[in-house]
Formats: structure tokens, sequence, C-alpha cells
């Protein structure tokens, strides 16, 4: 994929912490090298599992195998590992994250090594592979068993992680207590199957003081972002799809406690200075869901060269303020991380039972739209993720249905004008997250095009 | 003195360039394919010598289309989404759903006003496109022009399952070889196109007047197939080709006048009549 990689074209980023990303990244995958060398256990992992303060309590070194697919993407380097995994007869319609990283793991197995030129070094093997059952997300269940086929001596721990799901009829707090109780207990597996398989022991004083940390690290995060409200905006999603790396791969750490108090006094005196993130902004967009396609992060540039910039993305904004969770004070850490772990979904479950027809993430997106003073929504639909991009357009459905808050002007049939409010203007694009042959930057340059002309249609009502 | 504006539409088969100045003066349609794309200019050139005008007569020319980008002979490039809703506003000013059926790619809009104010594209596939029917005709050894014809004598619609033009036509000329009529077979692929581009544009609320444009409005069969779908019969401009140049024309026009009555320049671009560079 030579040819590729030569033709990517670099992303300009709107802040300097931002540009800081790539070389953390970098840096934490050398770290796992090192840690591989020096003996130190190491766990595949998935981001979003509730479990980021338990492996670093314990010293052990994760491997993000999600961000390490984002990575060949990014590289425009996934294409050798997606078609190793189609040769081991995975199919081409699985989660690209999954079949990258298999097609890694076989390749690596076969070589007893890394693959030649493996992007930034590669993926090194682990000691366990500690998966998720969870609503977000199905491969997180299967692809760690499924990898098992060629690393059959490293086990698989399956951390369950479910939260009540929304009923409008149904007041979550009735039956919440039950799945804390689940999700402390599964996580008290997980501690002792560690325990177990690595041969770490726990420091339970340590995971006090990193809850403590994480606690305020999402509260950090929240009010970080916040600042995006500003107008101009100092930073958009194109930046975010980089500052998630912290949130997502680094909870738990005083680095990516520092890296946000960096971004916040970055962000504060942008806004005291008027820096936008283009010169004259004229649409803001949210990023109303669905994984980027990472080779493709350059689209983000073209939507700024058209002034419209997004100061807000519900893709990875997995943290809340501590401040708006209902968390009860309890001693157990591993129940504090459940209550925080769930009470982030049902953080909208009030808000939506308030509108007939309503959904949590349907109010999310509402409440998005109105805080960021939104013109236009763009969501990705990536044909590798079932889970998530199905529900994507049933959000904007339901969006168009039960909000419509833009007044405008329109000719009816008897000749005369009426007032008519009509919804918010939505475009979604579609790709996908790793595979770059699912992609068109031709096409996808045309629909933002012609959504930008709609948008502006309706502004200049 | 007269002033004459010009759109130029530069679509995946074909270019089309109408000049106006109350009215429509000129219209040309030529070939885009791969060795004629960088001859945009000779379309204009014909509109041109049609009307006997110099190129520098034209006060403002909008490129759309899929090859807009590095036009050199435009001032400005507009999107197709914005020039179809123009030009079909114009032309039949009860229109509130636009559906383009091109040669590479189909789209709906959705007008308010006479602009443009939703719209959905067909993804990165020739289901549902003129190119479809254009693959298909040459397996089944007919030409593109006789499908329409052909599609409307037959009883009923073969059922093919496959919208993968590739898998498509594997799939009619073995239903061919087993001895469907031809013309059930064509019915067949008009309903599969209809399925497919009604389900697209359903991601808009579909309201009346519906308009059908581009080289796919021309196929009556699609279009019955169309109305099938639909429920209720949908309305064609009389060259259904010609609606996006149209609409580009009629934006440049717009744009000069608001420019003259906010009194303001018209941004012009140091255009010149010769080829395209194309995505350079």
């Amino acid at each position: 994929m030579k040819n590729m990689t030569e033709q990517r074209t670099p992303r300009r980023k709107a802040t300097e912490s931002a540009s800081k990303i790539p070389a953390m990244v970098k840096g934490t995958l050398a770290d796992t090298h090192r840690a591989k060398e020096e003996g130190k256990p190491i766990a595949y992992s998935f981001i979003c599992c509730g479990y980021d303060e338990i492996i670093r309590a314990m010293d052990i070194i994760p491997v993000w195998t999600e961000n390490y697919a984002g990575v060949c993407a990014a590289k425009r380097d996934a294409s050798r590992f997606l078609e190793k995994a189609e040769a081991g007869n995975f199919s081409r319609s699985l989660c690209t994250y999954a079949t990258c990283g298999l097609g890694f793991d076989l390749f690596r197995e076969e070589l007893g090594e890394m693959p030649p030129n493996s992007p930034w070094g590669g993926q090194v093997k682990p000691d366990v592979m500690l998966g998720s059952g969870q609503m977000l997300c199905d491969p997180r269940y299967k692809w760690y068993q499924a990898a098992q086929q060629y690393m059959p001596d490293v086990p698989v721990f399956v951390n369950n992680a479910f939260w009540p799901p929304y009923e409008s009829d149904i007041d979550y707090r009735e039956v919440i207590d039950h799945y804390v109780k689940y999700m402390t207990e599964e996580l008290r597996g997980l501690v002792n199957f560690l325990e177990k398989h690595t041969g770490q022991k726990m420091d339970w004083d340590r995971l006090c003081e990193l809850v403590d940390l994480t606690d305020r690290t999402w509260t950090l995060i929240w009010d970080t972002y916040e600042l995006r409200k500003a107008v101009p905006t100092p930073m958009d999603t194109g930046d975010a799809m980089n500052t998630m790396v912290p949130i997502a791969f680094m909870m738990a750490t005083q680095q990516c406690y520092d890296f946000f108090k960096d971004l916040y006094d970055e962000l504060q005196y942008r806004i005291d200075n008027k820096m936008g993130v283009v010169p004259e902004e004229k649409y803001r967009f949210m990023w109303g869901g669905g994984l980027p396609s990472w080779f493709a992060l350059s689209d983000f540039n073209y939507f700024w060269s058209k002034g419209a910039v997004f100061p807000v993305e519900t893709t990875y904004r997995i943290v809340e303020t501590m401040a708006a969770l209902d968390i009860p004070e309890v001693s157990d850490p591993l129940e504090h991380i459940a209550w925080r772990f769930i009470t982030n979904f049902t953080r909208w479950y009030d808000q939506a039972r308030k509108r007939p027809g309503s959904h949590p993430d349907v109010e999310r997106l509402i409440q998005y739209i109105e805080d960021y003073k939104i013109d236009g929504i763009v969501m990705h639909e990536a044909f590798s993720c079932r889970s998530w991009h199905p529900g994507l357009i049933w959000q904007l459905n339901t969006l168009k249905k039960i909000y419509k808050p833009i007044p405008v002007l329109r000719l009816g049939q008897d000749g005369k004008t009426k007032e008519h409010y009509r919804e918010i203007p939505s475009l979604v694009l579609e790709s996908d997250i790793v595979d770059i042959s699912s992609y068109s930057e031709a096409d996808t340059h045309q629909r933002i095009d012609a959504f930008i002309a709609t948008v502006d249609a309706v502004k200049n009502r | 003195m007269k002033e004459y504006f010009a759109g130029v539409d530069i679509g995946s088969t074909m270019t089309k360039v109408v000049i106006i100045n109350e009215t429509i003066l000129a219209s040309v349609v030529g070939p885009t394919g791969p060795e004629h794309r960088k001859l945009a200019n000779r379309v204009m050139e014909e509109a041109l010598n049609k009307l006997s005008l110099p190129f520098s007569d034209i006060t403002y020319i909008v490129a759309t289309g899929y090859g807009r980008v590095n036009v050199p002979f435009a001032d400005k490039q507009i999107t197709e989404i914005s020039c179809h809703a123009r030009g079909v506003a114009n032309l039949i000013p009860t229109a509130r759903t636009v559906i383009d059926i091109g040669g590479q790619d189909c789209k709906g809009i959705k007008l308010s006003n006479g602009k443009a104010v939703d719209f959905a594209m067909n993804d990165k596939c020739a289901a549902g496109t003129g190119r479809f029917l254009e693959v298909i005709a040459e397996a089944l050894g007919v030409e593109l022009e006789e499908m329409a014809e052909l599609s409307l004598k037959a009883k009923k619609a073969a059922e093919i399952s496959n919208t993968c033009t590739v898998f498509a036509e594997l799939e009619v000329v073995s239903k061919l070889a087993e001895g469907v009529p031809l013309e059930e077979l064509v019915a067949g692929l008009h309903e599969a196109i209809a399925t497919r581009i009604y389900g697209m544009v359903s991601r808009l609320k579909i309201e009346k007047d519906v308009v059908v444009t581009g080289g796919g409005a021309k196929n009556i069969g699609l279009v019955k197939a169309m109305e099938a779908k639909i429920g209720y019969p949908v309305l064609k401009p009389e060259d259904p080709l010609l609606t996006g140049a149209l609409g580009a024309a009629l934006l440049g026009k717009d744009m000069v006048k608001q420019a003259i009555e906010k009194g303001v320049p018209v941004a012009r671009s140091e255009r010149q009549l010769r080829e395209a560079t194309f995505f350079s």
C-alpha cells in the first residue's frame, strides 16, 4: 500500500494540543513494546468498558486494538491486514477494526514476528485479552474469542457491562441497582482473572486514587469541551478526533489529566483572542454520530475550506461532568466505577421521558443543537459498523419528527406564504472506518458541497 | 444591450449548455465520456455558434455537475443540487420533489420556495442509474433507446433480484436463456431500478409534485415504474436533460441581479474558453 500512503494528505489541526497526539500515540505503542521486552503483562483491551482504572492499578499494559486498527487506517496501511483476514475466511462485512486486528494477529503469528513495516512498530502479542459484552458493540464480545485461534494460549475474559435499556414508561431507578450490582461483580471477576493469569496483585489504595483521578478527569474534559460553545469555536471535531486519544486510551493516568488541563488553557486563550478554527465561521455543524473514516480525516479540512466547523460531536464524547451523574457515596471503588459507567448512559433518560416520542440519544442531539448553536448535523454511516449505524438513521428520523426549530416561509398550494417549521438539515456520509476501498473523495466532497448549499438555502430564508 | 447568461452542466455522461436572457435562447447536449471530458468547451462553442455570439458577450457563466471543478470558462461553480432545484422550480413551480436519474448517479432533492432544502444521493454504485441500463442493454443485445418501448409491451415484469450491475447482468442473461421474454426482463429491470431509486429518495419525504429529470426521465418504461412505486403520476420537463444547466444559468443571472441591487461588483473569474483540466 505504499502508493496509498504516499497519497495521504497531512491534516491541518486548529490546536497545538491536538498536534501533539500522533507523538503520544506513537509513544504509547512504543511503551507496549518496551513493556513486552521487560516482561510486563500485556492486555488486549477495548475502550469504554469501565476497566481502565483496574488495569492501571494492577500495572497491566493495555494494547488498544481498536486504536491500532485506526492507526493502520490513518496510515493508509490497513488493506494488507484486511486482506489477510479475508484469506482467513472472515467476511468483509464484519467490523473492520476487528478484521484489521485479526488479520494483523494472523500475520504476526504466522511469521513469528511483526509483519514487515508494521505501522509504528506493530501490535505486540498479549498475555490476556479483555473482551466486553455490552450493548455498545457486538464485536467486543467475539473478536478476542476469534483471535484465540491464532493465540490459543492467551486467555480471554469477557467483562459484561450492561445498563438499563430506555423505556419511556419506566423510571430506570427502579432497576438500576441490579445493573450496578451485576457490573460490580463482573469487575470483581475481572480482578480475580487478572490476578490469576498475570500474577499481578490489585493495589486497592492505588485503585481508589485512580478512581478519584478519573472522576476529576471526566469533569475537566467536560469543562474543556464546553468551551467550544464559543463563537467562533476555538476547536472542532477535526481536532476532537485526535483529542479522543487521551480520553479513550489514557484514562486513569496523570498524563490524560494534564493533557486536558493544557487544552483547557489553550482553548481559553483562543477564545480570549477570538481565534476561531477558520477565519470566517459561516456554518456550525454537529458530528452527530458514527466513527470517522480514519484515512480521510482531511475531509474536516474540506469543511473548513467552506467556512464550516464542528463545535461539538457525540462520537467519543464518552465522559460527563460528575455533577450531572447521580452517583451515591459508596466505599467500594468497583461499585463506584459501575455507577459512573451506567449513569453516564442513563443521564439523558429523564429528559427524554418529558418529550413524547423522544429517546435519550435524540435528547442529547437536541441539547447540543441548542447549546452549540448548530446549523446542521453530519453523521457517518460506516458500512462495517453494524451495531451503531442503523441507530444513527433512526435517531435522525426521530429528530426530524419531534424537533423542528427553524421557522421558514413556504408557498402553499393556494399561492399564499405560510410559516412552516422545518428540521435541522442533515448529511449522512457513507464509507468505512478502516476499509479505504469504500471511500470516494470526489463523491464525499460532492455531498458536502450539496449539503452546504441546502444549509445555505435554509439559513438565508 | 441584451445580457446573456450561460449554464454548463458537466455530468458523468453528457455535457449540457444552456444560454438564456429572458428565455432559453440555445441549448446543446454533447457527450462527456472519457475521451470527450476535456472538450466541454466545444459544447459551449456550439451553443455560442447557434446564436452567433462571441464568448465575451456572455455576462456570467456558472458551471455545475460532477465535472464542474476547474472549468476554465466559468465564473463560478455551484452544486448540481442547487442548480437542478433552481432549474426545475423555474420550469415547474409546483415541484416539491425532484428525482434526477443521471448517467452515473441518482439524486433526490426536496424543494421549498424554489430552493433545495434537503437531498439524498445514491451510494458509490451504478445500480439505480443510467449506466446500469447501458450495461444490461449491451448484455441483452438491444439498443438503450429501445428499452423503454420494449418494457411497455410486457404483460408482466420479470423478477430481478440483483441490483448489483455485475450480478444483474448475469441474472438477466441466464433468465433469457431460460426463455423469459425480453420485454418482461426489461420491464423487470426498470422495476428493480425504480425500487432502488424509490428507496433512496424516500429518505426525504416525497411530496407532490414530483418531477423526474436526467436521462432516466426520457425512458418512459422507467418513469412508469417510478410512478407505480410512488403511487401517482410524476411530471417531467420538456427536455429533462437540461434542468441543471438551466438552473446554473438562472442562478448566475440571480447573482448578477443581486450584486447590481446591492451596488457591489460581480465576482468574476479570468475565464478562458479552453479545455477543462478536471481535478488537476
